[in-house]
């Protein structure tokens, strides 16, 4: 029986190709979405899983009164809990911010790379977290200058020699360190929210003369939250009660009450957080998860809808042999059976068919969502079951239904030819159909709305000038005596070149964040919990202005000499309009000359900048204090247009003639600011690939709807031809009933987009509103397809001979 | 084997009854061979069809081999007839999916019959018929009179006690209609009671009793 049953489905597909066609293409792309997307979701879930001590583990991070999070923390506290609380049986610090610098071979090659990716870890970092040692002592790490570098980073300095006991060069804020490689850990991967290409010894900056007066990188110091904080606790500790205490020493110990909270953070929630609502800092995107998701599912339950939609609507093909099956003795539960082993083998054509598919398209889709997946991403996490259940019960319950429906017929309709036209089901097929459409059309308004924004933003003025402006990375290498001397003569080589229109040093660049965030500012009408207020630094010289085209509104810029004195000389500042707001001034004149306090010092306010868009237009201006000095961490240079690699390698040769060992590295400043509108394009191109995807699966439906409407209505159109109806009344009348349905989408869909995408642009400080554009525009897309699809096949219907479909047998 | 006492059957049609069968009362005896003449839309085909269990009469009786068939529920009725009856349609109503083998199998597997068992039957049938070399053709790839051959073939594969027609040689040349009618004589001699529907006095010839329908009721 079920061997038939299995021959008889497959002669079924074979007989209607359209229809398995139909099925089997729209059921693989959906599947295939829906598995992509798993891919994704397991990754994310599977994230910082591995480590052994994962259940144990927690993350010290700081809440301010104002309910922000965030992980950084003084280093000195880890030390102070760890002598007076039992329940933490370890700790281990690390960071990465403050390492960065240019890395070289401590021989004669010359290699030296500028690493991001690098950072400072206590001792026993590699004891506590579950990284892979490939080569060295766990322990080793707990020596000052030492550094474990992973395989690829051997590769790239070594290439296949042994790296245990060679020595390298750090370059960095700390100066000059030589340090010893230790050990080789294998790669650390997307499935970790801790990636470092090399971990230094945290011990190698408790020495002073380490830390190139940079006291606030003292490991044990109660001021400066710049560091990483991991407890392992004992079992059945008490995570409240810790924290509890944790909040009490922090009052005892910290001198300046600013009212931040110590919260501990299980080490499982760090990656994703527990929901959308957490409030901790996480390293992924919970929501993110949740939009791919719900896409993924919706392409799936477009899919199946198809098969339901398709499976009804043929059914008046399948009555006669339900009727004949009927009759000679088959029982409802027959029928059932072999209509689902239908439905399974078309489920699992469609499962077979997704695989291929995702083997295809698994590049192009790691580079849509920036990840390295593959499916075996899925069977590494426990997910699968979950996905493998999903689909299973869809195709049980879409086949079910489909079962339900033609084994319902009663066999003397069937026999009487009553069935000839399937009224039943009609209204669910028709909320099938309207429910695709609602998800296509939503799908399409999100698409155009993200890209609105995407628009707007990039189109946004800055407030600075951008094109032509080159950014080179100031050199980190070779600060000896002859460096001023050095850097004098290359800024004397741009100010020659006759294709610079300007340049300027400066200690932090628009669209690549601030120098740094600081409290504590006050001015003399400033009220109680002002100090607490933060304020961006720009560090910037008196030509950064004007290279930029940043406009003054009050007062003066910089001049030469004021940008020459030593830090703590310096009594002058600029500000900008919103940190003029933020002080409490009503306008910028009136914050002229005012002196405002920094802790103790007095700084005169010389001038008020306009305010310009340093970070991204997400973002809400941040009020800026604009500090002078000639710090050289960038070099910024406006070119004049044309022969731009020309121009460049002129510089590079300059560059490398004033700073030899340093990497000469370059950005276009309006290259920089489209790269951090990078995650709403990636959001763009995710949302357009979803709704062509959607779209098109639901008009493979509608195809296969509108082929099975003119099929049993053949007659009806022969007729009304005969009777001298034109093509174009015939197509009409075809095409008014589905268009109507995905007009009655339309106006369903609308609010829901609406409501979303209201929300979506909510998350930026300056957005567009959704456009009545974007829903006539999606509008019109859907109907315009759908009516080329269902014309299409009406037009066929309409132009056929009459004759034909009229003649009886 | 058959008793049929007051059965009438009707539709409402703006507020009055059409009868579709009105006061039938006919007692058929196993192994008769009756047809059932009359004009179009004279209740003859719903009559076989009440006989046949496929349709229920709004008034009467019937007792098929000793029990009250309208008593019964619906899985008791459709076990009779899975079991007792055979039909055989003007339009074939062969399966195009299946071969002609399959088409005969596949009232046993509704049964529960074994393999091997049922290979044996539905062979014996091909043989009877003369189709064994047409076995793994389609319907579509047979001849009218071929596929309404195949259709016996189904309705005798489970040894039923009574074969019911409806104008089973209506859609056949008078020459494959009398190779059929043949065919059930041959059938009844062998002890299968048979109920046909026809329009042909030639063919209602072959019955050994013959009832005449005329405006839902037996005409006597």
């Amino acid at each position: 029986m079920f061997t038939n049953h299995i021959k008889l489905a497959f002669r079924n597909l074979r007989r209607n190709k359209v229809f398995s066609f139909i099925n089997i293409t729209g059921l693989a792309m959906g599947i295939a979405a829906f598995l992509l997307l798993l891919e994704y979701i397991s990754l994310e879930q599977s994230v910082n899983k591995f480590h052994a001590n994962l259940p144990s583990m927690y993350r010290l991070i700081n809440e301010s009164p104002d309910g922000k999070t965030w992980p950084e923390v003084e280093p000195g506290w880890a030390m102070q809990a760890r002598q007076r609380y039992p329940e933490i049986k370890e700790y281990c610090r690390f960071e990465e911010g403050i390492a960065q610098g240019i890395v070289t071979k401590n021989d004669n090659s010359n290699t030296s790379y500028r690493e991001s990716g690098i950072g400072y870890a206590d001792g026993n970092f590699f004891n506590l977290f579950s990284f892979s040692l490939l080569n060295g002592n766990a322990t080793d790490l707990e020596k000052p200058n030492t550094v474990y570098l992973s395989a690829s980073t051997v590769k790239k300095y070594f290439g296949k020699e042994n790296a245990i006991g060679k020595t390298l060069v750090l370059n960095n804020q700390f100066g000059k360190a030589v340090y010893t490689v230790s050990g080789v850990y294998e790669d650390m991967k997307e499935n970790s929210d801790i990636r470092y290409d090399m971990v230094f010894s945290l011990e190698t900056l408790k020495d002073p003369a380490n830390l190139n007066s940079n006291d606030w990188a003292a490991p044990d110091n109660l001021n400066s939250q710049y560091i990483n904080t991991f407890f392992l606790l004992n079992k059945n500790s008490d995570v409240a009660a810790l924290e509890k205490k944790l909040n009490t020493l922090r009052d005892e110990l910290k001198k300046d009450k600013d009212g931040v909270r110590f919260r501990l953070q299980a080490f499982s929630n760090v990656h994703l957080g527990t929901s959308l609502g957490d409030s901790y800092p996480t390293t992924g995107n919970l929501k993110y998860i949740y939009v791919l998701g719900g896409i993924s599912l919706l392409i799936l339950v477009i899919a199946w809808f198809n098969y339901v939609n398709l499976s009804t609507a043929n059914s008046f093909k399948r009555a006669g042999e339900v009727g004949v099956r009927k009759v000679i003795g088959a029982s409802r539960s027959n029928l059932v059976l072999q209509f689902m082993g239908e439905s399974l083998l078309i489920n699992l054509l469609g499962f077979l068919f997704a695989i291929v598919l995702i083997l295809l398209l698994q590049p192009l889709f790691n580079k849509l969502v920036d990840k390295p997946l593959s499916l075996q991403t899925i069977t590494s996490s426990t997910l699968w079951i979950y996905g493998l259940l999903l689909l299973m019960l869809g195709s049980i319950f879409s086949g079910g239904y489909t079962a339900f429906v033609l084994s319902g017929f009663k066999p003397l309709d069937i026999l009487k030819g009553k069935v000839s036209k399937t009224s039943k089901g009609i209204f669910l097929r028709r909320s099938l159909v309207v429910s695709q459409f609602v998800i296509s059309i939503a799908l399409i308004i999100a698409t155009l709305t993200i890209f609105g924004q995407l628009r707007f933003m990039q189109n946004k003025n800055l407030g600075l000038n951008t094109s032509e402006l080159l950014v080179l990375r100031g050199p980190e290498v070779g600060k000896d005596s002859t460096y001023k001397n050095r850097k004098e003569a290359f800024i004397n080589t741009l100010a020659s070149k006759s294709f610079v229109q300007d340049y300027c040093v400066s200690g932090s660049v628009p669209g690549n964040f601030y120098s740094f965030v600081t409290g504590g500012f006050t001015q003399p009408a400033s009220k109680k919990g002002d100090e607490l207020k933060n304020y961006s630094f720009a560090i910037i010289s008196d030509r950064f202005l004007k290279t930029y085209g940043i406009p003054l509104v009050a007062g003066r810029n910089f001049t030469a000499q004021e940008c020459a004195v030593e830090w703590n000389d310096n009594s002058k500042v600029l500000m900008n309009e919103q940190a003029i707001r933020q002080l409490g001034f009503k306008n910028p004149e009136e914050a002229l000359h005012v002196n405002v306090q920094w802790d103790e010092r007095p700084l005169q306010i010389i001038g008020v900048v306009k305010d310009y868009h340093h970070l991204g237009v997400q973002h809400a201006i941040d009020p800026v204090i604009f500090y002078p000095q000639n710090t050289s961490s960038y070099y910024t240079v406006r070119l004049s247009p044309g022969n731009t690699p020309e121009k460049i390698a002129s510089l590079e040769k300059a560059y490398k003639e004033s700073f030899a060992g340093n990497p000469f590295e370059y950005f276009f400043e309006d290259e920089k600011y489209d790269k951090l509108y990078a995650s709403e394009k990636q959001y763009g191109h995710i949302f357009t690939t979803a709704s062509i995807w959607a779209i098109f699966i639901a008009c493979l439906g509608l195809f296969g709807l509108a082929s099975f409407t003119v099929e049993s209505r053949v007659k009806e159109i022969g007729v009304r031809k005969v009777l001298g109806a034109g093509v174009g009344s015939i197509v009409t009348l075809l095409s008014k009933d589905l268009l109507r349905l995905v007009l009655i989408a339309f106006i369903i869909a609308s609010p829901i987009a609406w409501y979303f995408m209201h929300k979506w642009l909510q998350d930026f400080a300056y957005h567009i509103n959704v456009g009545w554009w974007s829903f006539l525009l999606a509008g019109s897309i859907a109907i315009l397809i759908a009516l080329a699809t269902v014309g299409f096949r009406a037009m066929k219907a309409a132009l056929a001979n009459p004759v034909k479909s009229l003649r009886t047998e | 084997m058959i008793q049929l006492q007051h059965i009438s059957k009707w539709v409402t049609q703006g507020g009055s009854r059409i009868f579709l069968l009105k006061d039938i009362n006919l007692e058929i005896q196993e192994g008769q061979f009756i047809s059932i003449m009359g004009p179009s839309g004279s209740g003859k085909s719903t009559l076989l069809n009440v006989i046949g269990m496929l349709d229920q009469p709004d008034e009467g009786d019937y007792n098929f081999m000793g029990q009250e068939v309208f008593k019964l529920k619906e899985k008791q009725r459709s076990a009779i007839y899975k079991s007792h009856i055979g039909f055989v349609f003007q339009a074939y109503h062969l399966i195009d999916e299946l071969t002609v083998y399959e088409n005969i199998e596949t009232p046993l597997l509704y049964q529960d019959v074994k393999q091997s068992e049922r290979k044996a039957l539905v062979a014996d049938m091909l043989d009877k018929f003369n189709i064994v070399g047409k076995k793994d053709l389609f319907p579509s790839q047979l001849s009218g009179g071929q596929q309404q051959l195949v259709g016996i073939a189904r309705a005798l594969i489970a040894s039923p006690k009574l074969i019911l027609a409806d104008e089973p040689t209506g859609n056949l040349n008078s020459k494959q209609g009398e190779e059929i009618m043949e065919l059930f004589k041959q059938l009844n001699d062998e002890g299968v009671t048979i109920i046909q529907a026809t329009h042909s006095e030639k063919n209602a010839a072959y019955g050994s009793r013959t009832i005449h329908m005329l405006d839902a009721r037996i005409e006597l």
